[in-house]
């Protein structure tokens, strides 16, 4: 099988749907005109230096160029995963960092060293796309996870006092809001193993097959995909819960409702 | 050991104020309270919303953390007592009655993993009878309890705990007024039938009238007024007028 090499002209050509969705947004009065210029700009330039960083990168086939990438992408997805949070939560940078960094490296790992084994272990190709889709997916189910934890702690406040007043440890009074949260982030990926590939072709499967790969091939990878995805989401979420509820708590078995 | 003839509670010179967010000064909310509450005696705390009264109410079974000063429980500062234990012993209502899901009994049952509890079908029985409802109501689902039942319940709930004080945090001010007299009732009758001393926030002027005993009356956290109440005393007229809802 070829792969098709896009042109310039071609992709100018893929520019006319944009302009289509523009037109809606004029004819429509969306008033989303400004938003789609800077984001179509932004979706050109973003891709265009990433491709140029992962080609030197690939090129320059070091392991600590991978490395690099890595720590950028696990920052950036830090400071996405606690961006949208209603009220700040003290050290939630660390937190999510912590959370972050842990449940990637550990899947990561699995996959990369017991499944996957590409030679060097470090390879480019493999070890980017495949920590890029872990941190995605770890990031979404911490924020998720968060916001429902800090939405529940305020709703929930007398509830988790009347558990004190009753003799619980500040961590079992909270733990059913922990549960809560914990679920609230894992059920869109559990509900999406239901459906995959029945609904959509998950994308990176459909980008295997557009490079050349067999579907047989592609769908191989994608299962792995599928099941390294869950347990991102469940690892990124319970350690961000987990660490994010104590900076609620004190020693002495307190709500810190001023934080709420 | 502590006396027997120990007060309760000891509150010496408590300050509480909450951490100001992002450069903003610290919120203070009680300052330099100084109260003591004798072995089943009561002590009602009153005040305009936002005076801190909840707060002190909580300091007490140290939901909250004095930022100054302290509470002794028993002749024993409260930091050296395990928390949990603590608040078994002291056992908070609050306002608004938190029933978890499930029936009476389960809510009644309801304990820290690892801590046992007597809950045998009899002493279940007589905590509801000790608040007056029927033995029925425990296989009863806690959602379809009017008001005043699940205050009742939550009452029990603490009782079977076998508190020496009950902290209550407006425990009426939710109930219409038939159901908020049958809690008073219950309240009055649990005081004097097991000697409990009661720290209750309260704008109910029937049950300052009944509990009696001391009054303290807060204003932005401070100490505005401190009196005895007596059997057929005259209350002074600031207080009456702010119980009766005429304070400006």
């Amino acid at each position: 099988m070829t792969i098709l090499d896009l042109s310039w002209w071609q992709l100018a050509l893929a520019l006319l749907l944009v302009v289509v969705v523009a037109v809606i947004s004029l004819r429509q009065r969306l008033g989303l005109e400004r938003d789609l210029v800077v984001g179509t700009v932004r979706t050109i330039v973003q891709l265009y230096l990433v491709g140029l960083i992962l080609a030197a990168v690939f090129n320059a086939a070091r392991w600590y160029w991978v490395l690099l990438i890595l720590v950028v992408m696990a920052a950036v997805a830090t400071h996405a995963a606690v961006a949208r949070l209603a009220k700040p939560i003290p050290g939630v940078y660390w937190i999510a960092a912590a959370a972050l960094t842990i449940s990637t490296a550990a899947t990561l790992a699995y996959v990369i060293g017991v499944v996957v084994r590409p030679a060097p272990w470090w390879e480019p190709q493999y070890v980017i796309p495949i920590a890029g889709m872990i941190l995605g997916n770890s990031m979404t189910s911490a924020a998720l996870a968060g916001d429902r934890l800090q939405a529940d702690l305020f709703t929930r406040r007398d509830e988790i006092e009347a558990r004190l007043a009753l003799g619980f440890s500040g961590r079992e009074a909270v733990q059913p809001l922990v549960r809560a949260a914990l679920r609230a982030a894992m059920i869109p990926t559990v509900n999406g193993m239901m459906t995959v590939g029945v609904v959509q072709l998950p994308g990176m499967m459909t980008g295997q097959i557009l490079a050349g790969a067999s579907p047989l091939t592609a769908i191989r990878y994608q299962i792995v995909v599928v099941f390294m995805l869950a347990v991102a989401t469940a690892l990124g979420s319970l350690l961000f819960v987990r660490l994010a509820v104590g900076r609620y708590l004190t020693p002495a078995h307190q709500l810190r409702r001023y934080l709420l | 050991m502590p006396k027997s003839s120990e007060p309760i509670f000891q509150v010496e010179h408590l300050s509480l104020a909450y951490p100001g967010r992002r450069g903003q000064p610290p919120a203070q909310i009680l300052s330099d309270i100084s109260v003591t509450v004798a072995r089943g005696a009561a002590l009602i705390l009153v005040g305009p919303s936002g005076s801190g009264k909840s707060s002190l109410l909580r300091c007490l079974n140290r939901l909250e953390e004095p930022t100054a000063g302290g509470v002794r429980f028993d002749g024993r500062p409260i930091t050296e007592l395990d928390p949990r234990e603590l608040r078994r012993r002291a056992a908070l209502v609050l306002q608004t009655p938190v029933l978890f899901e499930g029936t009476v009994r389960e809510n009644l049952m309801v304990h820290a993993p690892g801590v046992t509890l007597d809950a045998s079908e009899a002493r279940l029985c007589e905590m509801l009878g000790e608040v007056g409802l029927e033995p029925t109501l425990l296989d009863r689902d806690s959602t379809m309890l009017s008001g005043g039942e699940k205050q009742r319940v939550t009452i029990a709930r603490a009782l079977l705990r076998d508190p020496q004080a009950l902290l209550l945090d407006e425990p009426t001010s939710a109930l219409d007024p038939p159901n908020a007299t049958l809690v008073v009732e219950t309240i009055c009758r649990l005081r004097d039938r097991r000697g409990l001393s009661i720290v209750a926030v309260t704008h109910a002027p029937e049950l300052v009238r009944r509990l009696g005993g001391a009054l303290l009356y807060l204003v932005k956290g401070h100490v505005q007024t401190y009196e005895r109440l007596q059997a057929g005393s005259v209350m002074n007229e600031r207080l009456q007028a702010f119980l009766a809802g005429t304070h400006p």
